[in-house]
């Protein structure tokens, strides 16, 4: 690339670049061939799996396809606009997003922080690790069994312990007000490990020069922390966040299996909602647009993310 | 699914052996001396290995077209269910009761199929029947019929062939029999009737004097009779009175509303294009009752589902409010349990209740004499009812019922008159079990009963649902 010459008017064939040129082309051909070899089985199951399945759908959310018919018709911006004047998908969207924010703040401060604090030397490295870590390792339908139960409003340990401290009991999935918060709890226990995993990693690979440099001139531990580590941890932070937000924005399993977008539709995330109208509702063709509405949302949100932590770099 | 991977499995392996032999032996053959030598080989290697990922690839898709045929033989019946747990063994034993030739009949090749029951069965099913190439024969709600007749995904029964196997309409009750069509013709045969009922424990239901002389639930009548024997439950148990689960369910409250509503002799229509006609003062007075009923303190509003069932097996209540389908499971508690149609409270006698019935999900081609045989399977397993019967469902075909065996079945014949009473979901394409139309009308009566909001504000919100529901265009027809 480095020796492409503009492109003029000169005569190639006399031009003594051309023999050059055209020898490496000749030479990036081969390796490009190969290459194509090395990925071509995945970008076999890349094209079937992912760019087919999109294409497929951008068309789709143009149609009135439904699950249980054949032939389909072309309906142009129907759907959109049915859409954008569609209630459901409003309040669904905001249930999203309301629960990427109150999940994704904890997941990120909660992390950082269990890996200082295993970091910092407690004792007992490999068992504060090993229980961080170990809900993550749950099956989705597991985690939510174990907190219908905890959440239960008679017999639940949730409402018992509030009772032993004389707190009123607590509609943890039956209350509108609750129940994402609830929801939010069980992310944060069941994913925070991954997160606390890519901090230690990074904490553990930190150079300590400047730390004991600090040291040295006296600088106490919390000045420390808030001066060297964090800084330095800044490029994970940004990493850990971009996928957390991501993660939490495509909420759906968890909710799915312990409340079912209840009560009264204020935990049902919009991918939910896409799979109650197409998949429940056989409306693929109106599914399809309100997928591609908040596609558009999440392309949105990673570029907001991006120009963020690009400005910080 | 199983039978899927097992043949794949099967017809990928000699593909791998191959690819892995080949790319084994000249590497071990030809010595790795100098590069020249080496390249060739490697390059063999990839190709060979390459060539093997082609032919995984090729073999599965092909093992997944074959693998109907090949696991089952052109000549076995395949039938689609939704039966787990106990229903499903007692299907199992009714299939291998027919497939043994019960009666002195021919026997079957039957080649069962069970999937999980809920919203993604009816997604299944749908796009099985679209496809053209879907089972032979299939079991739905009855109530799930009208989202899959009007679209032509479910073909017509044969009525004369059905009664050359001694089976006719006749055997029906009628207040079921009249779901099975659509436009005059029958698309669905039931199976039985499963209804929304109360069940108790005799002890407690005696003490609070709610027995009537031959020891069965005695009627109640009005709505302050319900109330009152919630209260005097409570008072017999010293815990609760009536037990509920619906938190976070998506058919409870829909159930114990719409069996309610349609006792006050109000009509539930839903005319395709909207608005649906609803009486909202017998629904509100409904609603009503349903919060007064479950105010917290007598009776618990805040259950779910297995909190109701754990805390009723576990004797913390005098009475429950559940499908007859959880007999099964209640009769393995301690309860001396009875049970009874669901309590007459306003004017009409009605109580809410879905049917499993056979379709016969639509072939592009069917083969006349796979239909007959199809026929045949149905008339025969619905002989085979009384097996049924056994976990608590009620047999929808009538000379079932008529057997001593049948009425000496306890508590199963205490509530079978709920099926003459029979009240479906309103007949559209999408409502029914499973359906995100109970869901929805499950959220504002959850919301009231849980005390968020007003029977008013509850039934204008399911008023709302149901018009957004039928103003959407029809996907099926």
């Amino acid at each position: 690339m480095t020796t492409t010459a503009p492109l003029g008017t000169e005569d190639r064939t006399q031009s003594p670049a051309v023999p050059a040129r055209g020898r490496r082309t000749a030479l990036g051909r081969i390796r490009t061939g190969n290459g194509l070899v090395f990925v071509l089985p995945f970008l076999l199951v890349f094209a079937l799996f992912m760019v087919w399945p999109i294409v497929q759908g951008i068309w789709m959310s143009f149609t009135d396809s439904s699950l249980a018919l054949r032939d389909t018709h072309f309906v142009g911006l129907d759907n959109y606009t049915e859409a954008f004047g569609d209630p459901d998908v409003w309040s669904s969207l905001g249930n999203t997003l309301f629960f990427t924010v109150v999940s994704s703040v904890p997941l990120v401060v909660v992390a950082l922080a269990m890996a200082l604090l295993v970091h910092s030397g407690l004792a007992g490295q490999w068992a504060w690790r090993l229980s961080f870590f170990a809900p993550y390792l749950l099956p989705v339908t597991v985690v939510t069994m174990i907190w219908t139960w905890l959440y239960q409003p008679e017999l639940g340990m949730a409402n018992q312990l509030l009772d032993t401290f004389g707190i009123a009991p607590v509609g943890w999935l039956s209350d509108e007000s609750v129940a994402m918060w609830s929801v939010a709890a069980l992310t944060v226990w069941w994913t925070v490990g991954f997160n606390f995993l890519l901090y230690l990693a990074a904490l553990q690979s930190l150079p300590t020069t400047f730390d004991e440099a600090a040291a040295l001139d006296g600088a106490g531990a919390w000045r420390r922390l808030w001066s060297i580590t964090l800084p330095q941890l800044r490029r994970t932070t940004g990493l850990v966040a971009m996928l957390q937000v991501l993660a939490s924005l495509k909420v759906f399993d968890q909710i799915y299996i312990l409340t079912k977008g209840g009560p009264n539709g204020s935990t049902r995330p919009v991918l939910e909602y896409v799979y109650d109208v197409g998949f429940t509702g056989y409306r693929l063709g109106y599914a399809s647009a309100v997928s591609y509405l908040f596609f558009a949302l999440i392309v949105l949100v990673s570029l907001v993310q991006l120009r963020l932590f690009r400005r910080e770099d | 699914m199983y039978i899927d991977v097992k043949t794949s499995h099967r017809m990928s392996d000699p593909a791998v052996e191959r690819s892995a032999m080949s790319s084994r032996l000249p590497a071990q053959g030809v010595p790795a001396v100098s590069d020249p030598v080496r390249r060739p080989s490697r390059r063999r290697l990839l190709r060979n290995a390459l060539a093997g990922a082609g032919a995984l690839l090729a073999a599965g898709p092909l093992s997944g077209c074959a693998s109907p045929a090949s696991a089952s033989g052109a000549s076995s019946l395949s039938v689609w269910d939704l039966f787990q747990g106990g229903d499903g063994m007692l299907m199992d034993d009714m299939i291998e009761a027919v497939s043994q030739g019960a009666g002195g009949a021919k026997g079957f090749d039957v080649d069962r199929t069970i999937l999980d029951w809920g919203p993604s069965y009816y997604t299944k099913l749908a796009m099985s029947a679209a496809g053209g190439r879907a089972s032979d024969v299939a079991a739905m709600h009855l109530s799930r019929l009208a989202g899959y007749a009007p679209g032509g995904l479910v073909d017509a029964f044969d009525l004369d062939l059905l009664a050359e196997y001694g089976v006719t309409s006749e055997d029906f009750a009628p207040a079921v029999w009249s779901r099975t069509q659509y436009e005059g013709t029958v698309y669905a045969i039931p199976l039985d009737v499963h209804p929304f009922i109360v069940f108790y424990d005799k002890k407690a239901a005696e003490q609070a004097g709610l027995l009537d002389t031959s020891g069965e639930l005695a009627p109640m009548g009005s709505p302050e009779a319900l109330l009152e024997a919630g209260r005097a439950l409570a008072e017999a148990t010293g815990e609760a009175g009536i037990l509920f689960g619906h938190v976070t369910d998506t058919a409870q409250t829909w159930r114990l509303f719409a069996g309610l509503y349609a006792q006050t002799g109000a009509g539930f229509d839903l005319p395709d294009g909207g608005p649906p006609r609803i009486d909202t003062d017998a629904a509100v007075r409904v609603v009503t009752l349903m919060t007064q009923l479950f105010d917290g303190r007598t009776n618990p509003n805040n259950l779910d589902y297995n909190g109701a069932m754990a805390a009723f097996t576990n004797g913390r209540g005098g009475m429950a409010m559940l499908g007859e389908w959880e007999l099964p499971t209640l009769k393995k508690s301690r309860i001396d349990l009875g049970a009874a149609p669901f309590p007459q409270v306003f004017d009409k006698p009605a109580v809410y209740t879905d049917s499993h019935s056979f379709v016969l999900p639509h072939q592009d081609s069917p083969d006349p004499a796979r239909r007959r045989e199809a026929h045949r399977y149905v008339a025969q397993i619905l002989k085979q009812s009384l097996t049924w019967a056994s976990a608590g469902h009620i047999p929808a075909y009538q000379p079932v019922l008529a057997e001593p065996e049948y009425a000496a079945l306890d508590p199963q014949s205490s509530y079978a008159d709920a099926a003459k009473v029979a009240v479906l979901d309103p007949p559209n394409w999408f409502a029914g079990a499973g359906s995100n139309f109970q869901n929805r009308m499950c959220q504002p009566l959850q919301s009231a009963l849980l005390g968020n909001t007003t029977p008013e504000k509850a039934v204008r919100q399911m008023v709302r649902e149901a018009d957004t529901l039928l103003r959407q265009p029809n996907p099926v027809a």
